[in-house]
């Protein structure tokens, strides 16, 4: 047993082989040309486990990227155990750890490099080469330093010209209602900062009830997490005159959220949902007879008084999203934000629950909903919200104004239509996104 | 001026949180754990109740068993408490409940399942049979003794197994990860099977492994007896022995030999021929063939073919002494300073025990902050 230990650990460990170091430097000169020609700096061809992520992105694989960069890291880490420990118990672990993690690395890499000749639109066959070390190196300083094999698409972090052209103004602050200037809201996603949401700047005046519209993975929740400070981004939130961000612990009792889902204790009662609700965000000095009323007020405005008694689960689908919203309702939040409440709905209680919503608007609340079926409850809202997708794929205002502004905008009756307008092509729509992110400054200045 | 409100703090809230839980209890069935831990038990007692407190090897094996069931109580109570209602947790949090709040009701909530359990287990094996010890080393009741330490490790367990629920996603995975959990519990619990010197070490940082010692300390495990070799020697007892002992062997036997057998033997006159008596015993005549008389060296020597059993040998040597002599020297062999019953071992025991689930507490909060964080 001993002996085949050595064997593996020799394999594994201690095969730094002068012709191994030429092969490595050659390829990272391959690389390095490659990265660049895709828009990427080269130099991270040079830093071990990142140049995976690197080299992914160029492969419009970034999620292998990630997992070949943890399995480098992972086998980096073993190998360096393996100087530590002596012991042939640990070292028979960590040689099957590293089996495991190549062979991993291995069935990853098979999907990286299907992916970069697919952006460098070449031959199948080029993935044999693309396999191992040796003969990687081939394809690699080929596609690096050949003007005949160019990328089709590029992974630049380089911002687009609506950069340049648009406008950064920030929106005047009010003692009252709602003001967002939000200059980005980005994630670092490995190696490299990715912004999900970039100059959206606008002030929304108490009372109104407004319909956040944009198609699917635009950053619609990641705009209204962003707004009542659940996820903060490079913003300043200002709502009746509290900056939301600055003093988020109290601020979030202003802000209710209410999520797409019902998530709710399934075995509780509507009345101790509602209780424990109260307990929760009402202040601490509140009197319990205050409270009950409260919560009697609140079944009431949501017509939950005769259900006060029944399970969650035992309750139609109106009512759980009834019931959710009383959740948030019951603290008497300034800003009332709910993420699809009318989703499973029928047309009819779809309206009543809207009715319901700018009734709650009407007392001085700010109302924002995001909903993919706007047109059946749009004599509800005041404001539109559009936010599209720019070329980068980041998360642009579009549009910001009254309904019947946007109609006007966007040259079109219904609300369903301006998202067909601005989605891509590829998800079957006009691909217009960025013609409208580049004109509503203009629009905005000139009105 | 505006009046700043205030919004329940950290204490205030683990009552709020402390009643939801209560009343799933009842409603969402989580009491199933109850009647669950009573059936565990009564299947263990039946199979512990005349081993555990007798001997060693009996205490040891029921021991590991009795960990088991803590183990098992405390991990199935827990495992899925969070994830099942992670998105609940998550819009909580959102909504101004503080993570310490909800983990520290949880501490409380599963306190008292776990006392529940425990009293179940104690009372079930009462009533199955189990004869529990007189001793106890702060002069009140065993039982009360007994009871701290079987929820000290259960409710370690089940603080591991809430920690657990804080990085499971989903029930699914939760219950994927906790049979490997509960098998490296029993592997590291050192009370089957042995493992390798590297490793060895690192059992001591497993709540089995304590839960182990703690219930060996509790049954005074050094001052039982080791009843296994003697057990061994009492099955050969009609094996059949035969060979050749000399003269000298045989009288030197009978002459140091204490047994009553042996003296009756002794004591039994040699007959003449004709049947006379010469006023000769056998006790006179081994004496006569002992090792100080040169005129019996001749004799000594001559050897005689025997054929006997073990058990004869034993009736020879005297059964009680061998027995006393076996069981108290392969007893001395098995004691160790971990099991043995005093304060120190017992209280330091429960304070690891307490210390474990301290820190899979702290781990559950630290773990739980980042809910934040989960991916849409």
């Amino acid at each position: 047993m001993d002996k085949a230990l050595q064997i593996f650990t020799d394999v594994y460990f201690n095969s730094t082989k002068p012709h191994l170091v030429v092969f490595s430097i050659l390829y990272i000169i391959g690389q390095w040309k490659m990265l660049t020609k895709s828009g990427v700096k080269g130099f991270w061809s040079l830093v071990p486990c990142a140049r995976e992520y690197q080299f992914a992105r160029c492969a419009n694989r970034e999620n292998d990227g990630r997992a070949a960069s943890v399995l480098d890291l992972c086998t980096m880490a073993c190998v360096a155990l393996s100087y530590v420990f002596k012991d042939p118990y640990i070292l028979i672990f960590i040689v099957v750890l590293v089996i495991s993690l190549d062979i991993a690395l291995f069935m990853v890499h098979i999907r990286i490099y299907g992916g970069i000749i697919d952006v460098y639109n070449a031959k199948r066959s080029w993935m044999i080469l693309w396999l191992f070390l040796p003969t990687r190196v081939i394809p690699a300083l080929v596609w690096g330093y050949s003007k005949a094999y160019q990328p089709r698409m590029k992974a630049d972090d380089i911002r687009t010209a609506l950069d340049r052209i648009l406008s950064s103004e920030n929106a005047e602050v009010m003692d009252t209602g709602l003001t967002i200037n939000l200059k980005q809201r980005a994630v670092w996603d490995f190696f490299h900062k990715k912004p999900l949401l970039q100059d959206i700047h606008m002030y929304i005046p108490q009372g109104h009830m407004v319909l956040l519209l944009g198609g699917s993975g635009v950053g619609k929740t990641t705009f209204v997490n962003a707004i009542n400070g659940y996820e903060k981004g490079d913003a300043e939130i200002i709502l009746n005159g509290r900056n939301i961000y600055k003093d988020y612990r109290h601020m979030l009792y202003e802000c209710g959220y209410v999520p797409q889902q019902e998530l709710m204790r399934s075995k509780d009662t509507v009345y101790h949902t509602l209780a424990d609700a109260a307990l929760m965000r009402l202040p601490v000095d509140t009197p319990p007879k205050v409270r009950k009323e409260r919560i009697e007020e609140v079944m009431d405005i949501l017509g939950l008084t005769p259900a006060r008694n029944t399970l969650v689960q035992r309750m139609s689908g109106g009512q759980k999203k009834r019931l959710s919203i009383a959740m948030e309702l019951i603290s008497n939040p300034s800003l009332f934000i709910l993420d699809e409440p009318d989703s499973g709905l029928d047309g009819v209680m779809a309206k009543e629950l809207m009715e319901e919503l700018r009734h709650v608007a009407d007392t001085g609340k700010i109302v924002i909903v995001i909903t993919h079926t706007p047109d059946r409850v749009i004599d509800c809202f005041d404001d539109v919200i559009v936010l599209a997708k720019d070329s980068t794929r980041t998360g642009r205002l579009a549009f910001y104004g009254s309904v019947d502004d946007a109609r006007k905008f966007f040259e079109c009756d219904k609300m369903e239509q301006i998202i067909k307008k601005i989605n891509t092509t590829a998800e079957g729509g006009e691909g217009l996104a960025d013609s409208f992110i580049e004109r509503y400054p203009e629009v905005k200045n000139a009105g | 001026m505006q009046v700043e409100k205030r919004y329940r703090g950290r204490i205030s809230q683990i009552p709020v949180c402390l009643g939801k839980m209560l009343r799933m209890f009842f409603y969402q069935n989580d009491w199933k754990v109850l009647p669950l831990s009573a059936a565990v038990a009564g299947l263990v007692g039946i199979v512990i109740r005349h081993r555990i407190f007798i001997n060693m090897e009996g205490t040891l094996m029921s021991g590991l068993a009795v960990t088991s069931v803590c183990l098992w109580n405390g991990c199935f109570n827990s495992i899925q408490a969070i994830c099942r209602e992670r998105e609940i947790v998550k819009r909580e949090h959102r909504g101004g409940m503080h993570i310490t709040s909800y983990i520290m009701s949880h501490m409380i909530y599963q306190a008292l399942i776990c006392a529940m359990q425990t009293a179940i287990i104690l009372f079930v094996f009462r009533y199955i049979g189990v004869r529990f010890p007189e001793h106890s080393i702060f002069e009140r009741n065993f039982l009360i003794e007994y009871f701290i330490s079987l929820f000290l490790i259960t409710y370690a367990a089940d603080m591991m197994s809430l920690f657990i629920s804080t990085l499971c996603r989903s029930t699914t995975t939760a219950m994927t990860v906790m049979p490997v959990v509960l098998i490296l519990q029993l592997v590291f619990s050192g009370g089957m099977i042995t493992l390798p010197k590297i490793l060895d070490p690192l059992s001591d940082y497993f709540i089995s492994n304590t839960g182990f010692k703690l219930i060996a300390a509790e049954a005074d495990y050094n001052d039982l007896e080791l009843t296994t070799a003697w057990s061994a020697v009492e099955q050969i007892k009609n094996n059949e022995i035969s060979g050749t002992v000399s003269v000298g062997q045989l009288a030197d036997i009978i002459n140091n030999s204490k047994s009553a057998t042996m003296q009756s033997v002794k004591s039994v006159q040699i007959l003449g021929n004709a049947g006379e008596t010469a006023g000769l015993t056998i006790g006179d005549l081994v004496a006569e063939l002992s090792e100080d008389n040169p005129d019996a060296a001749n004799l000594r020597k001559k050897e005689i073919p025997y054929k006997t059993s073990v058990g004869d040998l034993l009736e020879i040597a005297g059964e009680s002494n061998v027995r006393s002599y076996v069981v108290k020297s392969t007893s001395r062999s098995a004691q160790r300073a971990a099991y043995d019953y005093n304060a120190g071992n017992v209280i330091g025991y429960w304070l690891k025990l307490a210390a474990y689930s301290l820190f899979f507490a702290v781990l559950a909060v630290i773990f739980l902050e980042f809910i934040d964080k989960d991916k849409r």
